[in-house]
């Protein structure tokens, strides 16, 4: 049994890098998908057809090619990453592309009337957007945003084709050296589980707490 | 409720308020308004009424900016609404110029469109706060003394969603007050109320028209409240004003044939003129 130990040492270092893939390639992804996605809706052509571009990139290739670019092709114009800035990279221009329709379909849906609201009222765009339109929005994406993140951490498994230790990869070494499948990847199926419960109760968390004041008395 | 419409019409010799000047606008194949023109005077409380599709409520988003015109000319206040000088000539108004415009109109929404996310309290502050800078603590103070008016006072903490029909529209009314437009429109605002809610929202027009000179325009089907409350009745249809005067002459002897067929219509519905 003290053997295990030492395994089970290596494959919980690798659950640090996923998660650090995970909660990075997230923030990542965040940012584009707020960035994409009003990008979507806004009045110029040029950047609509920007965030248009990347979007249908991002979605229409896969994230192992991409990842392979970030690591392996990008050095040949000069620009060289590690293997987690590469990840984090990949990671967050993908799953950030799937959140930019995420956020444009959420915008879309708040309902014509409270735009008239906001210019009966005389604000601006931004600030329809920024204390009206977004704060209402946000609630809805949340469960998409919640299984977006769950599919990064999922797809971050792939990050052990560039060499970068994450669970999975340490879940390959430990397999080598022990000639034992059962265990190590038993073990990363509870982490890798566990992690996604993580998410899924962090969001529904958020979740009621932004939507309380909408049924109830706020404070 | 007295009509007290003769001290009222101090409004006559002063330039108009809004000058609309021979509009049109079509949605697609259809012409909702033709044509159109008419003057409001500072201070009047004028009844828009007329069937579905009249274009009564169209002419107020108009005003509001909330739908453009194809042609014509609106002034507010002697000043082109959807046109700005410019080049030594007029050209299509910019966000500024709109922004400074609609500074101007208050509007009411028939589903009163509150803010679902802010308590009562908020829905009334934001505008002064985003749109005019007033500090957080003069805007409070001063959307308490609007939900006062209202008789909302307690109220404000709580979420629109715990308000009802007429309380929402009271809310939304405070709200639209808050920046002290010159001219407020109010589109159906009781359509969608139940009927024992309705009065608690005209009481409410009621004292704004005897507390204030603002300029109202009232889309409505209370041809009762309209009789009494406004002091000039327009009556629409197809996209053109069929007849315009006092509201005794409109309620009790319409020229027109149209407008005496409506009114059939409305008092066999159940509605008291």
């Amino acid at each position: 049994m003290g053997q295990w130990a030492g395994y089970l040492q290596l494959i919980l270092e690798g659950a640090l890098v996923t998660i650090k893939l995970t909660l990075l390639g997230s923030v990542l992804a965040l940012i584009m998908a707020f960035v994409a996605g009003l990008g979507r809706i806004s009045r110029f052509w040029a950047v609509r057809a920007l965030a248009t571009a990347y979007i249908e990139f991002f979605r229409g290739t896969s994230i192992f090619v991409q990842l392979f670019w970030a690591y392996f092709v990008l050095p040949l114009f000069g620009f060289s990453l590690t293997p987690l800035q590469a990840g984090v990279l990949a990671l967050g221009l993908n799953v950030g592309a799937y959140g930019a329709e995420v956020v444009r379909g959420a915008i879309r849906s708040i309902g014509k009337e409270q735009y008239e609201a906001c210019i009966a009222l005389n604000f601006n765009r931004w600030q329809s957007l920024r204390h009206i339109i977004l704060p209402q929005a946000f609630v809805l994406m949340l469960p998409t945003f919640g299984n977006n993140a769950i599919e990064l951490l999922k797809a971050s498994a792939v990050v052990s084709l560039i060499s970068l230790s994450d669970m999975t990869f340490q879940a390959q070494v430990v397999r080598a050296q022990t000639g034992s499948t059962l265990m190590p990847f038993l073990t990363i199926l509870v982490l890798y589980f566990l992690m996604s419960s993580v998410i899924s109760y962090s969001i529904r968390g958020l979740e009621r707490y932004l939507t309380r004041g909408l049924d109830g008395v706020r404070s | 409720m007295p009509p007290i419409k003769e001290t009222r019409t101090k409004a006559a010799g002063q330039p108009p308020i809004i000058e609309i000047d021979g509009i049109s606008k079509s949605f697609g194949a259809f012409k909702v308004l033709d044509q159109l023109s008419f003057n409001v005077a500072p201070g009047e409380k004028l009844a828009l009424i007329g069937p579905s599709g009249s274009g009564k409520t169209t002419i107020l988003r108009i005003l509001m900016t909330l739908e453009g015109i194809d042609s014509g000319d609106i002034r507010i206040s002697g000043e082109h609404l959807y046109q700005m000088p410019g080049n030594g000539g007029l050209r299509p108004a910019d966000e500024n110029h709109l922004h400074k415009m609609r500074a101007q109109i208050g509007m009411v929404f028939q589903l009163f469109n509150l803010f679902p996310h802010k308590c009562v309290l908020d829905n009334v502050t934001l505008a002064p706060m985003l749109t005019k800078n007033t500090p957080r603590k003069q805007a409070e103070e001063q959307a308490m003394q609007l939900l006062e008016m209202v008789g909302l006072a307690d109220k404000a903490k709580s979420m629109p969603s715990q308000l009802s029909g007429g309380q929402k529209q009271r809310v939304a009314i405070a709200r639209a007050l808050a920046l002290q437009p010159k001219i407020m429109l109010f589109d159906e605002v009781t359509s969608a109320l139940d009927p024992e809610l309705v009065e608690e929202v005209l009481n409410v027009l009621w004292r704004l028209s005897e507390e204030t000179d603002m300029t109202m325009l009232l889309v409505t089907h209370e041809m009762g409240f309209a009789h009494e409350f406004a002091d000039r009745v327009l009556f629409f249809d197809r996209g053109k004003i069929v007849e315009d005067g006092k509201p005794e002459e409109i309620f009790r002897n319409p020229k027109q044939e149209r407008t005496q067929t409506f009114l059939k219509k409305i008092i066999a519905a159940g509605h008291r003129v």
